[in-house]
């Protein structure tokens, strides 16, 4: 908020002219080449894999920000209809006659289609209330969906799932989607074409109205629209771009299961996109990006990455609402004043020993973890690259200093760092 | 010519404490109507029960001829009724000139479009300038509502009730809350914006009332106890022992 | 007839420790209008912390202590969480407590690991109390009906006859008067959310001799709960009693009936498709209540929303 309350109100007129006649090309100009050339940099077929979950998962984030950011609408089981888009695409693909004279890259279409059928049914009841009462339903059909997977075999596949060869289809311009590589640039233009259809979304007059409902239901109804309705076109919005992106998992992977629907799936979808941050459509891209990197490598190095996950979760919904984007956003005052390199040193000083202080505590976490839980006899744990005893008394003091004095300097420093970012935030000349 | 708006018999109970008890009242077309009367007389009660915020107990009420009854407030606003409210009630996240071209949408025929780009739309942003121009908010209109000062929010929420066009406006006080000055300034607003519109209010400030009103109705106990001119209801005896004696002494 | 009395009481036992959690719930969310989504792992809490005890000091002490714990705990939670929370809306404190679950089990699986613990319920109720036409009832179950009853006529003792009872009722409809008349309503709301976290890690230290303790089983009932609060109608006590109680029994016998589809289908007119695995109806006709079951509060749950939007008991502006 504190970003939009030192709004320059003296020229209102031209930056309003530049922001909202013209579309602001440039971002999405730059996101297109990115999405180019990245597999030229990173060649490695992992590197590839990475790249298309973290695009499906951007446009499910995206999608389901459509619902929690611009709707106010908070689903816990946004999952089920990205999977029943993706199981409806999988029985495509399983339809030789069909599917051999379909080209791949128009499948998500159908996929889109089939979340949107379902947004529709469970819409039409679930958007007559918004806040808790929506989101208990949308919990309770998210399970009922789940665990119809496995009563429902004959759609949902049960305990195996569905899965089918992507190659069936009509080749497209010549490509056969055979290698990982071609199939991600089909979820790259996928990628392109649903973040601008979603963001373009968010501009027309329902979009707006999405905005008004989710401030004041109350306020918007007494304006001619029917609170109830906003919402449900919301949902059905967001259920076909979930769709989509559920057709593009089907597409990736080539199997889908019951993982696909349950709640863990929907939870991790609030995740990312509560971490990325709700207030600004880059927000859930920023949350998938970060997230899938993050998961990649962290849940490589520990077993313990969903404890991590939990802390910094509910830290962020505590102290920092904005998620990341917020963050980020944050800082447009003290940069449109020029004074953004005055924060360089503070940060420096106060995140550094905080993160000497997450190091130690992580640190700590992984030898109690491991002491605790460890085979018997089994004394040795590698952190950071090192190996080294857990039952030694060194690591033990290393761990516990660098916490200490990481939160203790950071606690020291953080006074400096207030004082700093009002100074930042301050017009030069303006009284204090 | 038939009234814009027509109640007849309308009542409303909560539980078992009645507080509209029998309301008859006619408001013609261009009329600037104010309900008066004590506090917990009903008044805002019967502006919630117009508006469709409650639904009657028994009564009908009608506008333009038609029949309300059953109908949601969104449909209410579409036959052409619009409202303020008591508590400032706008977008506060939203900035001053979204907050007006929201209440634009749906008399400019947008109802739930969601192809057209409403910043590429000439009419929309043109009108919603207008708006702004009319409630003298141009200066604020990239600021989120929710940082204005209280009487420019209240001057939103009047800009918000009109916008959408409607012919019949009511406002549930208006200037409750404000200073003298914020309230002239308020009373002014008010006159321009309605101009030609059929305006219905519930006032406190008997100078408002006075100064706005060509007829005024009071309320006391869920009853309408006089309606007529300002000059009519200021000499009528059984208004002054009821309510207004001591308050039109001292105006 | 007498599998049906066996039957009752099973259901009994499920309803009973459903509306031990669905009462702090919905007593919470009346008061402070949110939906705490970690109420269950509270729930957990319980049993865990009373299985630890246990190890030390035998099944009683952690009946006493666990619940006690688990409520300090829970009024932490709402002092030096929700609290900083609430300043943003519902809807991030509903998002917070969901963050608060997963938390709680992850710590969970970080203290205790993955596996199941072997909690078990003290020797002294290891025993059959009555058999009902050779159908043994466990001494443990009574005992749970016998705790459950008791702290609901306990709880109810307090809400209405007492001077705490009476001002937390008029805190739950108007917080702002009681506060004005020198109240104090954080105090009050901390309490009950403390109270009925405790409630919940009561239902856990009983439950989780007889339904495992485990990682995932705040989970597993937690959804249950919801729902229970749901169908009852947001906020209404008796609602969640009703419900819950109905879903104890609606759960318990159509696991113990085996009720086919096929049969009700034959019975209303339609004729099995041959060959059955070939036809796209085929998981239609082989479904049987037992596999149905646990979804049944579900169908339950939509079939109330569509046809009752508040719910059994809950109030239409709710």
């Amino acid at each position: 908020m504190t970003d939009q309350l030192t709004t320059d109100p003296t020229k209102p007129a031209q930056r309003m002219r530049a922001g909202s006649m013209v579309l602001p090309l440039t971002p999405w100009v730059i996101a297109a080449i990115a999405l180019l050339i990245l597999p030229f940099i990173f060649t490695a077929n992992s590197a590839i894999t990475i790249m298309n979950q973290m695009a499906i998962t951007i446009i499910f984030a995206l999608a389901y920000n459509m619902l929690l950011g611009q709707g106010g609408m908070l689903s816990f089981g946004h999952a089920v209809y990205a999977g029943v888009g993706g199981f409806a695409c999988m029985h495509i693909i399983n339809n030789d006659a069909f599917f051999s004279n379909l080209p791949l890259p128009l499948l998500p279409i159908f996929g889109g289609l089939f979340g949107m059928g379902l947004a529709m049914i469970v819409g039409s009841f679930s958007t007559r209330k918004a806040g808790t009462v929506f989101a208990m339903i949308s919990l309770g059909v998210g399970e009922l969906i789940a665990a119809c997977s496995v009563i429902i075999v004959a759609f949902f596949g049960g305990e195996e799932g569905i899965s089918g060869d992507r190659t069936y289809g009509l080749p497209f311009l010549g490509v056969e989607f055979l290698q990982q590589i071609e199939v991600y640039y089909l979820i790259a233009v996928w990628l392109m074409v649903s973040a601008a259809l979603m963001y373009l979304y968010s501009r027309t007059p329902l979009g707006r109205m999405a905005n008004a409902v989710r401030d004041n239901p109350e306020r918007a109804e007494f304006l001619g629209y029917s609170a109830r309705w906003v919402r449900f076109y919301s949902f059905v919005a967001s259920g076909f771009f979930a769709g989509i992106a559920g057709a593009l998992f089907a597409i990736n992977y080539e199997i889908l299961t019951e993982e696909n629907l349950n709640t863990t799936q929907s939870g991790i979808i609030l995740l990312v996109t509560f971490l990325g941050g709700v207030g600004f459509f880059f927000g859930p891209i920023l949350g998938a990006i970060v997230f899938t990197l993050v998961q990649t490598v962290l849940s490589l190095q520990t077993e313990l990455w969903g404890f991590y996950l939990g802390i910094v979760f509910v830290v962020t919904v505590m102290f920092f609402p904005g998620g990341l984007a917020g963050l980020i956003m944050m800082h447009v005052p003290a940069k449109r004043l020029g004074k953004l390199g005055r924060l360089g040193l503070p940060y420096l000083k106060t995140l550094g020993a905080g993160a000497l202080g997450c190091l130690g505590a992580a640190a700590l976490i992984e030898m109690v973890f491991h002491v605790r839980h460890a085979s018997v006899g089994d004394h040795e744990i590698t952190v950071y690259w090192t190996t080294f005893d857990t039952h030694g008394v060194l690591p033990w003091v290393l761990a516990i200093g660098a916490t200490v004095i990481g939160f203790g300097l950071a606690r020291a420093t953080a006074p400096g760092l207030v004082a700093a970012w009002n100074d930042a935030n301050t017009p030069d000349g303006a009284a204090r | 010519m038939t009234a814009a708006l027509q109640l007849s018999g309308l009542r409303k109970s909560f539980g078992k404490t009645e507080i509209i008890r029998g309301v008859d009242l006619s408001i013609g077309r261009g009329e600037r109507h104010a309900v008066i009367g004590p506090n917990g007389a009903g008044k805002s009660t019967l502006f919630n029960l117009i508006t469709g915020r409650f639904p009657q107990s028994a009564g009908t009420i009608t506008l333009h001829g038609e029949d309300l009854a059953g109908k949601a407030p969104f449909e209410i606003n579409r036959m052409g009724l619009s409202r303020s409210f008591q508590i400032t009630n706008i977008f506060p996240k939203m900035t001053v000139f979204e907050n007006v071209r929201c209440s634009l949408l749906w008399s400019m025929g947008y109802r739930y479009n969601f192809w057209s780009m409403v910043g590429r739309s000439r009419a929309l942003t043109e009108g919603a300038e207008q708006i702004l121009e009319q409630i003298n908010l141009t200066a604020r209109r990239d600021l989120p509502a929710g940082v204005l000062s209280y009487a420019e929010q209240r001057a939103l929420e009047i800009g918000i009730t009109i916008a959408g066009g409607a012919d019949v406006i009511m406002l549930d006080e208006p200037t409750a809350g404000m200073s003298h000055s914020e309230t002239d300034y308020i009373v002014d607003l008010i006159r321009k914006v309605t101009t030609g519109k059929t305006l219905v209010m519930v006032e406190h400030d008997m100078g408002v009332v006075f100064g706005l009103a060509d007829q005024i109705s009071v309320l006391v106990y869920g009853e309408i106890i006089a309606t007529g001119t300002p000059e009519a209801v200021r000499a009528n005896p059984k208004v002054q022992e009821a309510y207004l004696g001591a308050a039109l002494e001292d105006h | 007839m007498d599998l049906i009395l066996v039957n009752l009481i099973d259901g009994l036992v499920t309803g009973l420790l459903l509306f031990m959690l669905s009462a702090g719930l919905t007593l919470i969310f009346s008061m402070m209008g949110v939906l705490n989504f970690a109420h269950a792992s509270f729930y957990m809490l319980g049993a865990y912390f009373a299985f630890q005890i246990s190890l030390a000091l035998g099944f009683w002490m952690g009946l006493l202590i666990a619940p006690l714990v688990v409520g300090v705990m829970g009024a932490g939670v709402e002092r030096y969480g929700l609290r900083r929370v609430h300043q943003y809306g519902h809807v991030p404190e509903l998002i917070f407590t969901f963050g608060l679950a997963l938390l709680i089990e992850e710590l969970v699986q970080f203290i205790w690991g993955k596996n199941q613990m072997p909690y078990e319920a003290p020797e002294i109720l290891q025993f059959t109390a009555f058999a009902i036409a050779g159908n043994s009832i466990p001494a443990y179950k009574i005992f749970m009906i016998f705790i459950s009853v008791a702290i609901f006529i306990g709880l109810l003792w307090v809400l209405t006859r007492t001077r705490v009872g009476m001002i937390i009722q008029a805190a739950l409809t108007y917080p702002k008067t009681v506060e004005a008349l020198g109240h104090n309503v954080p105090l009050i709301f901390m309490g009950v959310f403390g109270v009925g976290t405790a409630l919940a890690g009561v239902a856990g230290v009983i439950a989780g001799p007889v339904l495992g303790t485990f990682p995932g089983m705040a989970f597993v009932l937690g959804s249950i709960v919801f729902v229970t609060i749901v169908i009852g109608g947001l906020g209404s006590l008796w609602g969640a009693l009703v419900a819950s109680l109905l879903i104890g029994w609606i759960t318990t016998f159509s696991k113990a009936y085996n009720l086919r589809m096929e049969d009700l289908l034959t019975t209303l007119g339609f004729t099995k498709p041959e060959p059955i695995w070939d036809s796209p109806w085929r998981d239609l006709w082989s479904i049987t209540s037992p596999q149905i079951a646990d979804i049944l509060p579900y169908i339950l749950m939509v079939l109330i929303l569509i046809f009752r939007p508040y719910g059994l008991f809950g109030k239409r502006d709710a």
